[in-house]
Parts: structure tokens; C-alpha cells; sequence
């Protein structure tokens, strides 16, 4: 458990955020890979998030337009049939006492029995009226049916009665009246044989008017109610004022004769209003009826909608955030541990060159050196030798002690020399003559315990017994090494190595390696003795195996080649001078002197 | 015993010569691979001392032309380098290598044992 925390963790480590040691810095590729990780990071970021959060908000956009298209739409059609009703309530009142005074003789009319039974009448058609009153054309009440005896009053100099003698029909605005209860005065004119005029006026209760309203059910976030041409409330209102006061949140709307819409807001609300002028087909009424929407209440479920739409925009984006951030840690990650691996080699090629030109130095000081320490050497051993042999001089002791010092130190600047001249060997190549047999058994005899235990049967081929060939030991078994270690790791359990050491003509010989292990594909083989080439897991291969012994093999003035096949093996060629000797030797300019 | 000494390091030459003289031993000096030639046309040397990398005439050819001119003649390579390589080729072909500094009696008993 522990473990794969640990593994995890290591996912998202920042391995490269403390750069390598700074002597490995110019052999880096990149030289910044926490900007590289900065510049991955937001470059996918911005490729991943931008696209989402547009469309996120296109989205949210739409979402908001259809919610008020769709309100809109539905506030007026309440308005319209809220309209329509109001209308219609008022038209058919009208029309009620309009059809009484075109059918019941005036005289029938002001008798008191009779127009109770009118009214008795209309109230069992349409409801809704209180009293029903004959008014004389100048203004006196000749005749009143209905609960209050109102007989004798003169209307002459009100509004209502001045406005019906003009306009023949007459709506009011809502009242309290002589009796302090809110209702509306309908009055109809008619004529009479004789030309004169008289009106028919009607009491209506606004209590059916209201009942027509409330029967639209609105909810508790929408108001519908009427007011007049002045903007005063004329029945119960929920939220935009009482009775008889001034209509808050909306001012009185600009007249037209169809239904229409606004979005209007308090500030803190929006809310969408309707309103339609009333009226009928005989006479115009003071009444604008309101309908007012608060959006808040109304778009609920898509509020709710719009909130879970966020919140999977936000997981969706902390999510993208922190795949996002784990890949590019974990490739930048493998991308700085590969670049550390090159800068490491890289480093470790240069100090190898140091070193080899440190002991070509090395070498030439020494030789240079050597020459005029002989001269000292020889001459104080002549010194000494006129003492001694020659007995030219006395015998001087101290002398002797100075002379003997003298060449004890020659003696010590020789070893240091030689010394140097030692040290710039390692680089030089050494011809020896080497018995191929048994070069090649040496070089087998590293591997014996591992081709016991892995069960890989080891077939040496050499016909001729005893090839000699001139070259340098030291870099034949490396270059052999190399070969055999590429095919033990090549091969299973179980499979074969074949060395088979041939002449080849007069003066070369071939030794070829071939194992039956995995092979290679046939385009890697071009590049496998180029530098830092592998095909093995990262860290288990440096990709200079092959080149170096490429390397080797063309410093002894060889060649070498592969041929192989996937699955089926490989087989390395190396073809190699006899006489290495010759060759070096034609170049006489090479030796010291 | 006569020997001949072949070195183009001159003052080196004539005292290592001087200290062989010393010795008992004949010892005729040049500092040039010709002189050498023409030396060994005239005299003959049981041993032939040369300096591998010398002017004109380098000890490697050198010692070829004068095996021809005697074949009997034993030689011994000298050297201020003495890269592993130049003893290799050296000693393959010589009866010896040494490098310089030369410890004399070192070099009485190698002349010793190849004059037989």
C-alpha cells in the first residue's frame, strides 16, 4: 500500500526541478525544464479549457435566452386571456342594461316594482350588480332599485353623469362611493319618444371582478391585478401596492391597443411585465390590466439546472488540471532523466579524451626529457669513471658521495619517466603475437559459470590449430568481450553461441560470433555501431558498447559486420590482419627516438 | 669486441663511448645514420648500437642496411620514448632494446652476452 503511494508519488515528483550537478550543464539539450514543464503545462491547459469554458458559456447563454423568450411568452398569453375576461365581464354588463333600455318602455322602467324586477333579473344572469337607478336628464335620480334608498339624489354636477350624457355609455373607475365599499358605476343613455334622454345606471360589486382575476392561478411569484389610466391599484395587488394607492415598481404604461411586454427591474429583480388597455366594443374602460412576473421564482429549475451544469464544468476542469499536470511531470520527467543520461556520457567521452591527451602529453614530455637526462647520466658516470676505472684523480670521497647523488637522482627522474611513458601506454596499441585459440578461450572463460547456469551450449569452431596473429591483446579481448557479453544478453535459456575462427585468404583472419537469440529488426542495423544507439531498456545499455568496439576493431586496421534476423539470431564478422606489424611498421615516423 | 655507437644526441654519444672505452671495450662513434653506413663498409663491428629515431636515416631502416653490408653483426635499439610499441617492433627485430637513461653496467653485460 505503502508502496504504491510511493509509486504514485513518484509519478508527480519533480525530478528535475534541482538541476544535475552545473559540470553536466552544457551537455544538456534543454537548459530549463521547469519552464518547459510551465509552458507544457499551460499550453495544454489552454487547449483543453478554453474550448470547454466557451462552450460552457455559449451553453449558459442559451440556456438564459429561451428561459425569458419562454417567460415572455407566457406572461403575455396569461395577459391576453386575462384581457379577454375583464373584456368580456364589463361588455356583458353593458350589454345588460343596454338590452333593458331597448326592450323595457321608459315608463315601465320608473316604476319602482318593475325595475326591482329587473334588477332581480340580472342579478340571476349575470351577478354581480348591487343596485340598478333611473337618472333623469337633469341629473335627478327618478327611480332607485336596489338595497340603499338613494330616490331624489341630483348626479348633475359628477363626473360619471356628465361623461354618459357625452358618450352615451359610461364606465368608472373603482369607488368607494356614499357607502365606503369599492365598486363601479356602469350607466347606459337611452332615448325616449320624445326626444329627451334618460340614463340607466348600474352598481357593480368588484368583488366578481376580482373573483374573474384570481381565477387565472398565478403563484406566489406572479401578480396579476388592475389599475387605472393614473396608475392607481384598483384591485388587490400581492406585491406592488394596496387598494386605491399608486402602483409601485412600474410606472403607467404608454397606451396601446394590444397586449404587450416589458422586462422591468427594482434593482434587485427582474421581473416581466404585461399590461392591456380594457375595453369593449361600445365604450372604452378606465382600466389597464397588469400582469407582473418575478423571473427569481420563475426560472427555479433552470437555476437548478444552470448550478449542476457548473458544477461538472468544475470537476471537469480540476480533473483536465491535474491529468494535465501529472503527464507533464511524468514526460518531462523521462525527457530530463534521458538528457541527464546523454550529459552524463557525454561528460564521461570528454574526461576519457582528457584523459588520453594528458597522457599523449605525459608521454612527450617524457621523452623529451629522457634525452638530455641520459646526457646527464652519462657524463656523471664518466666523472665517476675517471675516478674510478681510469684513476685520472685521487680518489675523492665526497666527491664520489656528490657524483653518486648526482646519478641516484637521474636514476629517480628515469623511473618518474617511465612512470609517464607507462601511463600514456594504456592508450597506445600493443602488437603481440596472440594465439587465437587461445584468446578466445580466455574471453570464454569469463562466461562459463553463466552459460552452465543459463543452460547455453557454447560451440567453439577453430580447424587449424595454432593461428597467430600479430596484434594487441588487450584490445582484441575487449573488442571479443564486448561481442560475447551482446550475445549472452540476446539469448535464452537453453538456445546457442557459435565462434568459429578462420584464415581468410593469406593474410587476414575472420572470427564470427553468431547466437540464435532475438535478433534485431533489419532497420536498426545500419545504425548499431553508431554512438549512444540502443535497443536495451533505459539505464541497462549506454549505446556505446558496439561503437567502441567498433572503434577497437578499426584501430587494429579490421573491419566488422552484422547480419541478422528478427527472432532468429545474429552474427557479428570481424576480419583482422595477420601481420598488424607490417603495416605499423612502413610508418617509421610514429617511433620515438 | 668492436662496436659501433649510432646516435645524433652527440655529447650523449661521445660519453657513453668514453665510459665504454673505459671498459675495455672498442667503440667507434657517429651521429648519423650514412656515417654509420659508411663506417660499416670499412670495419668490422661485432655489435651495432643505434638510436631508433634519428635524422636522415632512422635506426629501423639503418640496422636492414647494415645487416646487409653484415649479417653477423648483433644490434641493439636505444630510445627516449620507449612506448610499449617501439620495444615490441624493437625487440622483434634486435637483439635488444633499451631505453635511455642507460644504466652502464646494464649495457656491458647485455654487449657481453649478444657478442657471445
Amino acid at each position: 500500500m505503502i508502496d504504491r503511494f510511493r509509486k504514485l508519488l513518484k509519478l508527480i515528483r519533480l525530478d528535475f526541478y534541482h538541476q544535475a550537478d552545473e559540470h553536466l550543464n552544457p551537455y544538456f539539450t534543454f537548459a530549463n525544464y521547469n519552464k518547459i514543464w510551465a509552458i507544457g503545462i499551460l499550453l495544454l491547459g489552454l487547449t483543453a479549457l478554453v474550448p470547454l469554458i466557451t462552450v460552457a458559456v455559449i451553453h449558459y447563454q442559451l440556456i438564459q435566452k429561451s428561459v425569458d423568450s419562454e417567460l415572455i411568452l407566457r406572461t403575455e398569453r396569461l395577459t391576453s386571456n386575462a384581457r379577454r375576461a375583464v373584456s368580456f365581464f364589463m361588455e356583458e354588463r353593458l350589454n345588460a342594461l343596454r338590452f333593458t333600455v331597448n326592450e323595457i318602455e321608459y315608463a315601465q322602467l320608473t316604476s319602482p316594482e318593475h325595475l326591482s324586477e329587473v334588477l332581480r333579473n340580472i342579478k340571476l344572469g349575470f351577478g354581480g350588480l348591487s343596485d340598478l337607478s333611473v337618472i333623469s336628464p337633469t341629473g335627478t335620480q327618478v327611480v332607485y332599485a336596489g338595497p340603499f334608498n338613494l330616490e331624489g339624489r341630483n348626479y348633475s354636477d359628477q363626473h360619471w353623469f356628465i361623461e354618459c350624457r357625452k358618450n352615451n355609455y359610461y364606465v368608472s373607475e373603482v369607488f368607494r362611493g356614499y357607502r365606503d365599499v369599492p365598486h363601479i358605476i356602469i350607466a347606459v343613455k337611452s332615448f325616449r319618444a320624445d326626444n329627451t334622454f334618460f340614463i340607466l345606471r348600474a352598481t357593480l360589486e368588484t368583488e366578481r371582478l376580482i373573483q374573474t382575476l384570481t381565477s387565472y392561478e398565478t403563484g406566489k411569484h406572479a401578480d396579476i391585478f388592475l389599475v387605472n389610466l393614473s396608475g392607481i391599484i384598483q384591485t388587490p395587488s400581492k406585491h406592488h401596492g394596496s387598494i386605491f394607492e399608486k402602483m409601485t415598481l412600474l410606472p403607467v404604461p404608454k397606451y396601446s391597443p394590444r397586449t404587450q411586454t416589458i422586462t422591468v427591474s427594482d434593482g434587485q429583480r427582474q421581473s416581466i411585465a404585461g399590461y392591456a388597455f380594457i375595453s369593449t366594443p361600445i365604450a372604452d374602460t378606465p382600466f389597464i390590466l397588469m400582469v407582473i412576473k418575478q423571473k427569481e421564482g420563475m426560472t427555479a429549475v433552470w437555476d437548478e439546472l444552470l448550478s449542476k451544469i457548473n458544477w461538472f464544468v468544475g470537476l471537469c476542469v480540476i480533473t483536465i488540471l491535474i491529468v494535465i499536470t501529472i503527464t507533464c511531470t511524468f514526460m518531462v520527467n523521462k525527457m530530463f532523466m534521458a538528457d541527464k543520461d546523454k550529459a552524463e556520457t557525454l561528460a564521461l567521452v570528454e574526461q576519457n579524451c582528457q584523459l588520453a591527451s594528458v597522457g599523449q602529453l605525459a608521454a612527450g614530455v617524457a621523452h623529451e626529457i629522457n634525452n638530455p637526462l641520459a646526457l646527464i647520466n652519462e657524463t656523471a658516470g664518466y666523472i665517476k669513471d675517471l675516478f674510478t676505472i681510469a684513476e685520472t684523480y685521487h680518489q675523492d670521497d665526497e666527491l664520489m658521495e656528490n657524483i653518486d647523488s648526482i646519478l641516484e637522482a637521474v636514476e629517480r627522474c628515469g623511473r618518474i619517466t617511465g612512470q609517464l611513458l607507462g601511463f600514456a601506454r594504456k592508450f597506445d596499441i600493443k602488437i603481440q603475437k596472440i594465439n587465437l585459440k587461445e584468446i578466445i578461450f580466455d574471453v570464454l572463460n569469463f562466461h562459463n559459470k553463466e552459460a552452465e547456469y543459463r543452460n547455453i551450449k557454447v560451440n567453439v569452431d577453430i580447424p587449424e590449430e595454432n593461428i597467430e596473429i600479430e596484434s594487441d591483446r588487450g584490445k582484441l579481448q575487449q573488442i571479443l568481450l564486448n561481442l560475447v557479453n551482446n550475445a549472452f544478453q540476446a539469448i535464452d535459456e537453453g538456445c546457442r553461441l557459435d565462434i568459429i575462427a578462420k584464415r581468410e585468404g593469406l593474410d587476414s583472419v575472420v572470427i564470427s560470433i553468431s547466437d540464435n537469440g532475438c535478433g534485431m529488426p533489419e532497420e536498426t542495423l545500419p545504425k548499431i555501431f553508431e554512438p549512444f544507439f540502443t535497443t536495451k531498456e533505459r539505464g541497462k545499455g549506454t549505446g556505446l558498447g558496439l561503437a567502441i568496439t567498433s572503434g577497437l576493431v578499426k584501430k587494429l586496421h579490421g573491419n566488422i559486420s552484422v547480419k541478422s534476423k528478427q527472432n532468429e539470431g545474429t552474427t557479428f564478422t570481424i576480419t583482422l590482419p595477420i601481420r598488424t606489424q607490417e603495416e605499423l611498421r612502413d610508418n617509421e615516423n610514429s617511433f620515438g627516438g | 669486441m668492436k662496436i659501433l655507437l649510432v646516435d645524433d644526441e652527440k655529447k650523449f654519444a661521445i660519453m657513453l663511448s668514453k665510459r665504454l672505452a673505459l671498459r675495455g671495450i672498442d667503440v667507434d662513434v657517429v651521429f648519423t645514420g650514412e656515417d654509420a653506413v659508411k663506417k660499416t663498409e670499412i670495419n668490422r663491428y661485432d655489435v651495432a648500437i643505434l638510436d631508433v629515431k634519428m635524422p636522415g636515416i632512422g635506426g629501423i631502416k639503418l640496422r636492414r642496411k647494415l645487416i646487409e653490408l653484415n649479417s653477423e653483426m648483433k644490434i641493439i635499439f636505444l630510445t627516449g620514448h620507449g612506448s610499449e610499441s617501439d620495444f615490441k617492433i624493437g625487440s622483434a627485430e634486435a637483439a635488444c632494446y633499451l631505453s635511455k637513461p642507460l644504466h652502464i653496467e646494464t649495457l656491458i653485460k647485455i654487449l657481453h652476452k649478444v657478442a657471445g
